[in-house]
């Protein structure tokens, strides 16, 4: 029971890293606290759903047309709805506020357009539902491969961000916007790459999620919230911190619903939020004051 | 070739500068001396782009118009910026500091090269490249600073205030550093408090006074000025 609890937690935790990855790009490198990022999951969720059920495109190739289709669509969002919103806030923190309340907004309109596409019944296919014995348990042959997927999608950005020069170039304007400017680096355009880079990474994540969960139209905003818990458990736009917390949380999930009571699981998580609040408010991995 | 006129920063009524002109050409150290809230920093500002200039500033450099560019285009045009606190990116490494000073198009091709110049500059940096930048002292970050600032393969530098805060041993290392960036070719624009260091190694000088430029001239006959003797260099006036 416990290695059937610890592989089904690591499985949950790998999602909440890979999706909690992509929000931490959008708000440490473009400062835009995306409060519709849960409903590009569920989106990606449908379509992937859609090219399989009735297309019959299988979900791995699914995700090779639905990532890149969010990536693109992603850095339309943040040319047209929030580039106008960076030219006239005055500070980041203005910027913030206001993305904050855009993307409130947003959040309403993909929501609304899911539930006129899919209503607001629960959806779910069978894919590679097949039971692999992993040391003496089950576990769905899915299951694996999601967790792999986000294993591998997660080291490639991790690899990305830190070895090459254009990753280096959006860390250093999630760590210092002003100074990036004086190594040349236009700083929108920075911002766009990483906003539209978070959206591809949290649409490769529904897909992932698709592939062994059920969802419906609605669920998007509670993978927003876990997202951001898992972000500030973490340290804004820590990669490792949000891999670290997001595993966390997804075995608090998993053992505390195994053993105490699923009712909980919630409850358990915020309960950890509210720690690591009280006694790192920086986050596992975050830096004091930023 | 760095030609500035007409050049005016103001926040809401007041007028930090006003009217500035001035030239730096290459292979020359131009200091601006200032007192504290003279409106120095303002000015470097205007100049790389990251504080907005009043409509009319002139910014030529080698022919071409910056007063339009946004700030990383002005990196890319070959002004580079040391701001006032250095601006490094202290959770980044030394190396990583370095590399991103390369972003600019214009400085990948003579990358490696640049690197072993301010490596060769400043040979405590080559020990430190895998250290956060945060981590070393003052001394060092501004090493980082201007480093990073040369790797862009800049042909104007632009210092604000790098002496600030630096032991006297550390002081005449930079100084004795920016001499040598001199002969590589680029001109520097240096703005300080310390004037008796800097109109040491500089060439030439613009004295700035809430905002306006009241005083220029070669160093050596800036050194001997009483004015600027009494203002900056803090001579005793009748030392009779």
């Amino acid at each position: 029971m416990f290695v059937e609890a610890l592989l089904t937690g690591i499985t949950l935790g790998g999602m909440y890293a890979l999706v909690a990855m992509g929000l931490t790009l959008q708000y440490g490198v473009a400062r835009i606290m995306n409060l519709s990022y849960g409903e590009i999951l569920v989106a990606a969720a449908f379509a992937v759903f859609w090219l399989f059920t009735v297309a019959g495109f299988n979900p791995l190739i699914g995700m090779a047309m639905v990532a890149p289709a969010a990536l693109v669509i992603n850095w339309v969002i943040y040319r047209i709805l929030l580039l106008p919103l960076v030219r006239r806030a005055k500070t980041r923190d203005a910027l913030e506020v206001d993305s904050i309340l855009a993307t409130f907004g947003l959040l309403f309109v993909v929501q609304g357009v899911m539930l006129v596409l899919f209503g607001g019944a629960y959806y779910s296919y069978s894919f590679l539902a097949i039971p692999v014995d992993v040391f003496g348990v089950t576990i769905a042959a899915n299951r694996l491969l999601a967790l792999a997927f986000a294993a591998v999608i997660g080291l490639a950005l991790y690899i990305g961000l830190t070895r090459t020069r254009a990753g280096t170039a959006l860390r250093a304007v999630a760590v210092d916007p002003v100074s990036a400017q004086l190594v040349a680096i236009d700083v929108r355009a920075a911002a766009a790459i990483a906003f539209a880079l978070g959206g591809g990474l949290v649409a490769a994540g529904g897909v992932l999620v698709s592939m062994f969960l059920t969802f419906n139209a609605n669920i998007g905003v509670v993978f927003t919230m876990k997202a951001l818990i898992v972000v500030i458990m973490g340290g804004v736009g820590n990669m490792l911190g949000a891999l670290v917390a997001g595993l966390i949380l997804g075995l608090t999930e998993t053992f505390v619903a195994t053993w105490i009571d699923p009712g909980l699981t919630l409850a358990a998580t915020y309960s950890i939020f509210l720690i690591i609040l009280l006694v790192r408010p920086q986050g596992l991995f975050g830096r004091g004051g930023r | 070739m760095l030609e500035i006129a007409d050049l005016s920063v103001s926040y809401g009524k007041h007028r930090a500068v006003d009217n500035v002109a001035l030239t730096v050409a290459q292979s020359e150290i131009v200091v601006i001396l200032g007192a504290n809230g003279s409106g120095k920093t303002s000015l470097l500002k205007a100049i790389g782009g990251i504080q907005p200039a009043a409509s009319g500033a002139r910014i030529m450099l080698a022919g071409a118009d910056l007063s339009r560019l946004r700030a990383h285009a002005i990196v890319e045009a070959g002004l580079a910026l040391v701001p006032e606190g250095r601006g490094i990116f202290g959770e980044l490494t030394v190396r990583e500091n370095l590399m991103l000073g390369a972003y600019a198009k214009r400085a990948r091709a003579g990358e490696a090269e640049n690197l072993d110049r301010v490596l060769t500059l400043f040979p405590r940096l080559g020990e430190r490249l895998a250290q956060a930048a945060r981590t070393m002292s003052g001394g060092e970050q501004q090493m980082v600073a201007i480093g990073r600032a040369l790797m862009s393969a800049p042909d104007i530098l632009l210092l604000d205030e790098p002496s600030l805060g630096l032991s006297p041993l550390m002081c005449g290392e930079l100084f004795g550093a920016l001499t040598r960036i001199r002969q590589a070719g680029i001109g520097v624009l240096l703005v300080e408090q310390n004037a008796k260091r800097s109109l040491a190694i500089a060439d030439r000088g613009y004295l700035l006074e809430n905002g306006r430029i009241v005083g220029q001239g070669a160093a050596a006959s800036l050194q001997k000025d009483p004015a600027v003797q009494r203002a900056y260099l803090g001579v005793a006036q009748s030392a009779v």
